[in-house]
């Protein structure tokens, strides 16, 4: 199936800059003093041959015997009491087997505070696109007419939409009892961040969370500096917008009384515990298969499955249950917006001074909790010794909010990297240089006062100075260039990994990880540089929760962090056995032994050698010898590898019009160590286009009535083909000093700088400071009229 | 129930189907091929592109009986005898993909593209594809994948 490894290594060769290729061969040349053989090189895609051939397997494609189809009845308002259900006519439609309602299902009992746990709606329904009720029928098209005969009656109650109303002291208050008590903390699933932020006590309220910040004096602060600039910067709710909507199916085991999910997600451990615990399930009767997964960024932990289980166990028949999607924008968990009100001062030295925000996070009716990591990057890409962050979570009447791809950082990198291009400008300094001067270090505090751990922001900034893009600049009329930092903490989790040798020779490698974009691709690079063969003679196998060893869930770019250095381990302990192996076969001392092509050899005795296949056989048939040859491997990383970027845009903006165009686009990015190149380059393409995304052309738009504006690809624009440049990615290789091979996290970084670069050139271009995203034409170009005016 | 008679990539089907099942459909639930896939409502995202009688179609805007007696090439027909095309090779040569899913729907419109305009520029890759979105790329190796294709299908030596 998989081919040639010397045609694979060559791919990413002519789309990498010279300079980047060599230093990449410079820095390869290392550990053990040896170049790597397959690490550190572009390595295609392990799946492609399936996806590129229509086979891979998405859950919607799965088809199990006997499977019926479910369709969901979703909220047509954002806040209303539910005063009558009538099914009957839905129920006597040909083709249907049950229509059902949340007493109708084993969740029923559960506490509802969380988009997981509003499995149906109960008496009330809190936002526009809220599951009601559900039909199942032998095909999708007899569920569907049958949901659309169903009646609901509903008493419309007032919504509150507008955050600044749901944050003011008379608001009506969304849960005036308090939220009930249950659930998990997506937060904690995507970044190893510590959360500073504490219940908050006292009169109900809409403020669901606060977090506060200090160091220093910002009064003290503010007084010393020489310029202080002040301002609100706003960000929509944007969707993450995977290609493949929602999908699951469920099938149960009505003897064992257990139930297996087939689903679309990115952490299957996570989802696995709470659709058993909505279901009241011991974990042990869940097992989830996560399925190849047509995107995810974030949004990806479980939305739907508890709803497919739930409604799998109650038929007794295995349910399918895709999402539309218009059902989709309306019902799962996009990225909060926000407000972030701004000042920072510095000195006409360069040096910053004070810096204070106040930022409103509006996570929907169910609380979600983004403002720390928003302070932490707010308060973290600069040196300044006074700082003061009030961050406040508020609950309106729309989907609860969720992560998406490096969640808060295009938030607070709009905002503060706004400010320091102005701040320089003020002072009449080189925006590159101004950055540099103040850029934080290792150890420098975060926004919450924590270290930075090893980092490398300075050296992306040299980086970028030292690019033509940046060095030889020219700007034609109605042109601009704009520069941003971004950075991500990045998250880590323990993982583990089983390795074996066939008598074939062929690797196996075992993970419990979900591969949401090609970590799988540099994990077989990992084991075939350890074990010494071609990456084609590796298989990586994805466990589902009972068969796969624990890893994280895919978020936070923790995966390949986490878990490569357990594939590592369990390859090297695998390494240990074959030696032992041949050791006693050959009857020679493992010191004496060397591994190379995939051959265990005694050292000056060639004819002292076998391939690891013929090891494994001779260690399968001897007894009393050390066994078949398996191992598994752990590791735990004891710190984060933060990821640093800067980016640069150049735009036109059209005079007449405020359309803005973008023309180069550079992304320069510390990756640690590229394991696999091909992968890490192609996560900084289509992340910094989300970024182009967040800056240029994304937002959910509701209006006051908690009506979502913008429910189909016609309203909600995702960058098309023709709506980006080609994006040059420049890997700087600042190896971290825990991950495994000096490896970073790479996933999210690329996504944060765009809205500011894109903002910075625009500002570049007309003289004008936009100050909200997406930045549309006519926002702009109202903008332009009243600065001339 | 109306009866059409469809051949899909090479072989003829003769199926009873409701008047108003969508090609898309037809493809996924009755003839089980599923590599067309479906992103939106809308006929935005161009996940289902196949090819109807020689030409490009989101599958989910046309109705299966307006397929009767069409030719309709999916992605499961566009390797020969177990020879990947140059599209489906330039895509994994370049990594013009990740989650896959845009992928089948991206190789039949640019399958279109390549039929009409066998050397296009960056831009014409960029113009032709528009009607297909892709969410984990950026777009910047599927121009690569297609040219890689474009070249190899001219019969000029292909070097990456």
């Amino acid at each position: 199936m998989r081919r040639c490894s010397r045609t694979a290594c060559s791919v990413s060769v002519p789309f990498l800059k010279n300079e980047t290729m060599c230093e990449r061969r410079k820095e390869a040349v290392t550990q053990n003093g040896s170049e790597f053989r397959y690490l550190g090189k572009g390595h295609r895609l392990v799946e492609g041959l399936e996806k590129v051939t229509g086979s891979a397997k998405y859950a919607g494609d799965l088809v199990l015997p006997g499977m019926l189809h479910a369709r969901p009845v979703l909220s047509p308002y954002a806040h209303a009491r539910i005063t009558a259900i009538d099914v009957s006519a839905a129920q006597a439609m040909s083709g249907v087997v049950a229509v059902l309602t949340a007493d109708d299902l084993p969740t029923r009992d559960r506490a509802v505070n969380s988009r997981h746990s509003a499995v149906l709606a109960k008496e009330r329904v809190l936002f526009r696109g809220q599951p009601v009720v559900v039909v199942v029928g032998e095909t999708e098209a007899a569920a569907q007419d049958a949901a659309d005969q169903v009646v609901i009656e509903y008493e419309p109650l007032p919504p509150v939409v507008d955050v600044i109303r749901a944050a003011a002291p008379d608001a009506p208050v969304i849960w005036p009892n308090g939220l009930p008590k249950e659930g998990m903390d997506l937060t904690a699933a995507h970044a190893a961040v510590d959360k500073r932020e504490q219940e908050t006590a006292g009169a109900p309220s809409n403020i669901h969370d606060e977090a506060h910040y200090a160091r220093g004096d910002v009064k003290r602060g503010f007084a010393d500096a020489d310029v202080v600039i002040e301002r609100v910067y706003r960000t929509p709710m944007v969707h993450q917008g995977y290609l493949e909507p929602h999908a699951s199916v469920a099938e149960p085991d009505p003897y064992r009384g257990s139930v297996t999910v087939y689903t679309s997600t990115q952490g299957q451990f996570g989802v696995r515990d709470e659709v058993a615990r909505l279901l009241s399930l011991p974990k042990h009767r869940v097992r989830v298969v996560p399925m190849t997964i047509g995107g995810g960024f974030g949004a990806k932990y479980g939305i739907i499955d508890p709803l497919t289980a739930a409604v799998a166990v109650t038929v007794k028949r295995p349910v399918r249950l895709v999402l539309t999607r218009t059902e989709d924008f309306l019902s799962t968990t996009p990225s909060p917006a926000a407000i972030v009100e701004l000042k920072v001062g510095a000195r006409a030295d360069g040096a910053l001074t004070a810096l204070q925000a106040r930022v409103l996070m509006d996570n929907g009716v169910f609380p979600f909790t983004l403002g720390g990591i928003v302070s932490i990057l707010l308060g973290g890409y600069y040196k300044c010794p006074n700082l003061q962050i009030d961050c406040y979570e508020v609950l309106t009447h729309k989907p609860q909010g969720g992560a998406y791809r490096a969640p808060g950082a295009p938030t607070a990198t709009f905002a503060i990297e706004s400010t320091i291009d102005d701040i320089a400008r003020a002072l009449g300094r080189d925006p590159l240089e101004f950055r540099l001067q103040n850029a934080a270090e290792t150890g420098d505090p975060m926004g919450n006062n924590d270290p930075w751990p090893h980092m490398g922001l300075n050296l992306v900034l040299e980086r970028l100075r030292d690019h033509p893009a940046w060095k030889e600049r020219e700007a034609g009329p109605n042109e601009g260039i704009g520069i941003a930092v971004g950075g991500w903490p990045c998250g880590m989790s323990p993982a583990a990994s089983v390795c074996r040798v066939d008598t074939d020779g062929t690797v196996r490698v075992h993970v419990g990880s979900v591969d949401i974009s090609g970590v799988n691709s540099s994990l077989v690079l990992v084991a075939a540089e350890i074990l010494s063969v071609p990456p084609e003679q590796v298989e990586l196998i994805q466990g589902d929760t009972r068969s796969g060893p624990f890893a994280g869930p895919s978020g936070g770019s923790q995966t390949t962090y986490s878990v490569a250095g357990a594939v590592a381990n369990a390859a090297r302990a695998v390494r240990e056995k074959l030696f032992q192996v041949a050791a006693d076969h050959f009857e020679a001392s493992a010191a004496d032994l060397e591994l190379r092509d995939g051959i265990v050899s005694v050292k000056g005795f060639p004819d002292k050698a076998a391939p690891i296949g013929e090891l494994a056989a001779i260690a399968e048939g001897r007894a009393g010898g050390p066994g078949p040859i398996v191992a598994e491997g752990g590791a735990a990383v004891s710190e984060n590898a933060p990821g640093f970027v800067a980016h640069l845009a150049k735009v036109h903006v059209d005079p007449d019009t405020g359309q803005v165009t973008l023309k180069q686009y550079v992304a320069v990015q510390d990756v640690g160590f590229a394991l696999n190149p091909t992968m890490v380059i192609g996560q900084i393409h289509g992340g910094s286009v989300q970024g182009i995304g967040w800056g240029m052309y994304e937002a959910m738009v509701y209006d006051e009535y908690g009506q979502l504006l913008t429910a189909s690809f016609m309203d909600y624009n995702l960058p098309a083909f023709d709506q980006v440049p080609d994006i040059e990615a420049v890997l700087v290789e600042n190896r971290s000093p825990h991950g495994p091979f000096g490896a970073r996290g790479i996933g999210e970084p690329p996504i944060t700088a765009g809205a500011a670069a894109i903002a910075n050139a625009v500002r570049a271009a007309t003289g004008v400071r936009v100050t909200e995203i997406p930045i549309r034409a006519e926002m702009l170009w109202r903008a332009m009229r009243e600065a001339q005016a | 129930m109306a009866t059409i008679t469809v051949t899909v990539n090479g072989k003829s089907h003769t199926s009873d189907v409701e008047p108003r099942t969508l090609l898309v459909h037809y493809l996924r639930e009755q003839l089980n091929l599923t590599g067309t896939h479906i992103g939106c409502d809308t006929s935005q995202c161009g996940a289902c592109v196949v090819m109807v009688n020689g030409a490009s179609v989101k599958s989910c805007t046309m109705l299966a009986v307006q397929a009767d007696g069409a030719e309709v090439t999916t992605i499961e027909g566009l390797a020969r005898d177990g020879q990947l095309h140059p599209l489906q090779e330039g895509f994994w040569e370049c990594h013009g993909l990740q989650c896959g899913y845009c992928t089948p729907g991206m190789i039949m419109a640019a399958y279109d593209l390549l039929q009409h305009n066998p050397a296009p520029t960056d831009d014409e890759v960029r113009h032709g594809l528009e009607g297909n979105l892709c969410r984990c790329t950026g777009y910047h190796n599927i121009v690569r994948a297609v040219q890689y294709a474009a070249a190899k299908m001219r019969g000029e030596q292909v070097t990456v």
